[in-house]
């Protein structure tokens, strides 16, 4: 069926299965692939997306249901060649990943925990960030990059 | 070149692919775009023992959508079984009608969409005829062999029998480690595309030519024809490594519907499709006299396998390398069971195979009333028990040392159950890391162009290891450049060959060969320059001019810029190819890495030196008293190398296989339905790794290490060290903290009740 998503600001167009997933019409209709599949299950938070602000597991999300909403993904955070969002910034001066497949997933979830108010102290974040796996264990890497946008983003 | 004679530990570098990475720009295979592709999904079996009688296919086809069902009965003569890395033989999938394990690939569903292929995947209907099958250790109709000589040895020095009776000190105990998956967050993909008779495959791959020169014979075409692109792989700890069956059965769809088809299997299609870590167990017998001197070492261990293949890992290898002792012997026995065929899975030998010996010493010290330190001290020997020869460096005592210091180890309470903070029992617990230090032949290209710029093209792999970025400093350093003014190209067959990214080689193997053809570079400019009236260097020896600064540079401070330099050579860039074959290797070697076989020296069979790293690793644990929780709050690892060539990436390689050891001493195993043989947990909520809550202080330190013998840059591989002494570390803080000896992993709740 023809459906009208709103991604990074632009209005895109495009024809889905009732079945597809907000993930696959991200990856494979509108080619932004940044957004990545992980399990399909909900289980591993690659596929983070932010709808309204809030971060959903896109694979979760039929494509039919994020109509009206305003996704931002990956791909929305910085232009090709511009400044990188704080949290980005905060993850390669971190080395906040390793092979980078959950990145962008930990990337939108971090802002979110700190748009929730989730990121007071190490603790927190820990929990709030123990939804999205990292198999190559960045995990305190991590924390130490939310620990650094925060401030940033707290003053933008 | 420089070499491993003086440590030496490079810039802390952020990665040149970072950005790639947190903007989402990185490309990994299922991310590459081919024109109109089909959708493939793969139906596999629920049974693991037995015959598949026939297919009902109607009502799959009825699908809306569906363009091709594939099984054994339309394209089993179409490819060949694939040629696993190690162990010999492996499984069939749709070369017959045979079921071998659950799980197995038995029809690959093709559609318009991925929605239209899963929904007919899930409309297959197999008939069978079952057969009770055997699923693990213990199991009716499994089959134990002792395992032969061939790919893996066993040593037998002294007389351990008789040592081990004799003994007045003994540890008699027997150990296990549980079936584990690698679970990397990226699915196993593949995308096949056909073009005039070429084939261009997109998969995650830890050795594109192995992929390449397999799939070759599988189909039973020219490597030449084939393609294999993986400029990103999202985690793989072995399970890329080798080539698994689904490959060849998307390249033969992708024919058959004369488009791109592409895969993306299912995380539970992952648990089967591809290798894991077999469960291990180990019978361990250590004896030793009053003082704590070693006297007899015993180790005999058991691995599952597949009905078809050898593969084991026999971590005896380095087992029996670890400790002086006059009377060693080893033995390995593998049991074929109806599971799908093991792999390499991060350390594979050591990971399971370090776990029993390390807890065996710390029981040898715990009766000896000794500190499980000064224990291994007393057993400390530069030179290799099983073989006689020198270690190229150990600096084992050396990271006990710095690492106990740091970690403040002397606060240990040697009571089990004793230390007592609130509703915690704390306890401490340490082990020794070892990793045979590998290195692989590798080729590599470099370019230096007129702008200053240099270019690096390399069939390398990008696995988390950081190889975009330690070939930038490599080339960098080379030649005298920034490393902003270094682009590197990977992953694609297209490019030079380089070899498997495993055994932690790679970064040596790749960092060698590009280092070589920057010497390449240098050198063809220094003969220019020597030749040259108008060089400050006419008449002299090439072999003093060295690359720094933009420039060439020479004795007494003579100096020419390399664009100057490079105008010499001829009109546009300057392009060098070389080859690096390591010490030890045949000539051939490079030429069987580019038919995709395996060609690597290892650092426990090279005829000089044993060449292993070394490193000490130390962890708190607290063990609530009431609901016997377990957490990790410390953990230390002292890892010694000669040299590091990015210690920021360095770090996190280290510190991930730290939680990787915490993984797998807490959480991970894969539970086998014993009457099906089936995995029960294959998923990743089920199927426990550590999440970011279940991780809090994890300390690296890096001990520089004078080694002038184990390879010319002196690079010792980081990527597997980190997790090998982290199971028993843990193990032995739980013990220390509830005086629980907990011997089968993982250790949980109810093993602490």
């Amino acid at each position: 069926m023809e459906i009208t998503l709103k991604v990074n600001g632009t209005e895109r167009h495009l024809a889905v299965d009732v079945r597809t997933t907000l993930l696959d019409a991200l990856r494979e209709h509108l080619d932004l692939t940044g957004t990545k599949k992980g399990c399909d299950l909900g289980q591993c938070g690659a596929c983070t997306v932010l709808m309204d602000g809030r971060r959903v597991l896109s694979c979760f999300t039929l494509a039919v249901a994020a109509q009206g909403a305003e996704v931002t993904t990956i791909e929305g955070l910085a232009t090709e060649d511009g400044p990188l969002h704080p949290m980005q910034q905060a993850f390669l001066e971190q080395d906040a990943y390793q092979c980078g497949y959950c990145t962008p997933g930990q990337i939108l979830s971090a802002i979110a925990c700190v748009e929730e108010g989730h990121a007071r102290t190490d603790d927190e974040i820990r929990e709030y960030m123990s939804g999205n796996l990292c198999r190559c264990a960045a995990y305190p890497k991590i924390v130490a990059a939310i620990q650094q946008a925060k401030p940033q983003m707290e003053r933008a | 070149m420089p070499d491993g004679t003086t440590p030496h530990f490079g810039p802390a570098t952020i990665r040149i692919d970072g950005r790639a990475k947190v903007t989402g720009a990185a490309r990994y295979a299922s991310d590459e775009t081919v024109e109109n592709p089909a959708w493939a999904f793969l139906v596999t079996s629920s049974i693991a023992r037995g015959r598949i009688l026939g297919f009902r296919l109607d009502e799959a086809r009825a699908v809306q959508g569906v363009l091709d069902i594939l099984t054994h009965e339309n394209v089993g003569g179409e490819a060949e079984k694939p040629k696993p890395m190690a162990g010999g033989d492996t499984t069939e999938t749709m070369e017959s009608d045979r079921i071998w394990h659950d799980g197995q690939i038995i029809a690959v569903v093709v559609a318009e969409s991925f929605e239209a292929a899963r929904e007919a995947a899930h409309k297959v209907r197999p008939d069978y005829e079952e057969e009770a099958p055997s699923a693990s250790f213990g199991s009716a109709g499994v089959v134990e062999e002792v395992r032969k000589a061939g790919e893996h040895k066993d040593y037998r020095v002294g007389h351990a029998e008789r040592a081990f009776r004799d003994a007045e000190f003994r540890v008699d105990q027997r150990y296990g480690t549980p079936t584990q998956h690698h679970n990397p967050i990226e699915l196993f993909t593949t995308t096949c595309e056909w073009r005039d008779g070429k084939l261009t495959v997109y998969e995650p791959s830890q050795f594109v030519y192995g992929l390449r020169g397999n799939l070759a014979k599988q189909l039973r075409i020219a490597p030449e024809s084939i393609r294999v692109v993986s400029r990103y792989v999202g985690g793989a700890f072995g399970s890329k490594g080798g080539i698994t069956a689904r490959t060849a059965w998307i390249a033969v769809a992708a024919r058959r519907v004369r488009r791109p088809v592409k895969l993306v299997s299912t995380r539970d299609q992952g648990f089967t499709i591809v290798t894991y870590r077999a469960e291990t167990r180990h019978h361990i017998q250590l004896g030793a006299d009053r003082n704590g001197k070693l006297t007899a070492f015993r180790h005999e261990g058991w691995e599952v396998t597949s009905r078809p293949s050898q593969y084991n890992v026999s971590g005896t290898e380095t087992t029996a390398r670890i400790y002086a002792c006059p009377n060693i012997l080893t033995k390995v026995n593998i049991v074929h069971a109806d599971r799908n065929t093991p792999g390499f899975m991060r350390a594979p030998p050591e990971g399971p195979y370090m776990y029993p010996l390390e807890c065996a010493m710390d029981e040898l010290a715990f009766a000896l009333r000794m500190d499980p330190i000064e224990l291994r001290r007393i057993n400390d020997t530069q030179t290799d028990p099983a073989t006689g020869l020198p270690f190229s460096s150990r600096s084992l005592m050396e990271c006990f040392d710095k690492g106990a210091a740091r970690f403040n180890w002397s606060a240990r309470n040697p009571v089990p159950g004793a230390t007592r903070q609130g509703d915690w029992l704390v306890g401490y617990g340490c082990a020794t890391a070892a990793y045979a230090a590998n290195i692989g032949a590798s080729s590599a290209r470099v370019t230096l162009t007129p702008d200053g710029r240099a270019r690096v093209q390399i069939a390398a792999h990008e696995i988390g290891n950081g190889a975009y970025t330690v070939l930038a400093i490599t080339a960098a350093e080379q030649l005298g450049l920034d490393v902003a003014d270094v682009a590197v190209e990977l992953g694609d067959t297209n490019l030079p060959a380089a070899g498997l990214a495993a055994g932690s080689n790679h970064t040596a193997a790749i960092s060698h060969a590009v280092a070589k053809a920057c010497d390449g570079i240098r050198e063809r400019l220094a003969r220019a320059a020597i030749l040259a009236n108008d060089s400050p260097f006419a008449g002299g020896d090439p072999a003093a001019i060295t690359l720094s600064g933009r420039a060439l540079n020479g004795p007494g401070g003579a100096q020419e810029s390399l664009a100057r330099a490079l105008a010499r050579t001829g009109e546009g860039p300057l392009e060098v190819t070389a080859e690096n074959i390591p010490k030890g290797l045949p000539p051939d070697a490079m030429e069987k890495v580019r038919q995709g076989q395996m060609a690597m020296s290892r650092g426990h069979s090279r005829d000089d030196v044993t060449a292993y790293a070394f490193g000490a690793q130390f962890v708190e644990v607290r063990v609530h008293a009431r609901t016997r929780e377990v957490r990790v709050p410390r953990a230390l690892g002292a890892f010694a190398s000669p040299r590091i060539v990015n210690p920021m990436a360095a770090h996190s390689q280290y510190m991930g296989g730290m939680i990787w050891g915490i993984g797998a001493a807490l959480h991970e195993k894969t539970e086998i339905d014993p009457v099906a043989a089936r995995y029960t947990n294959d998923n990743i909520a089920e199927y426990l790794i550590p999440v970011n809550a279940d991780v809090r202080s994890v300390e690296v330190l890096m001990v520089p290490e004078k080694d002038e013998t184990v390879n010319p840059l002196g690079i010792k591989g980081i990527g597997e060290i980190g997790i090998v002494g982290m199971n028993a570390a843990v193990a032995n803080a739980v013990f220390n903290a509830t005086g629980r000896r907990v011997r089968d992993l993982p250790i949980r709740i109810e093993d602490l009740l």
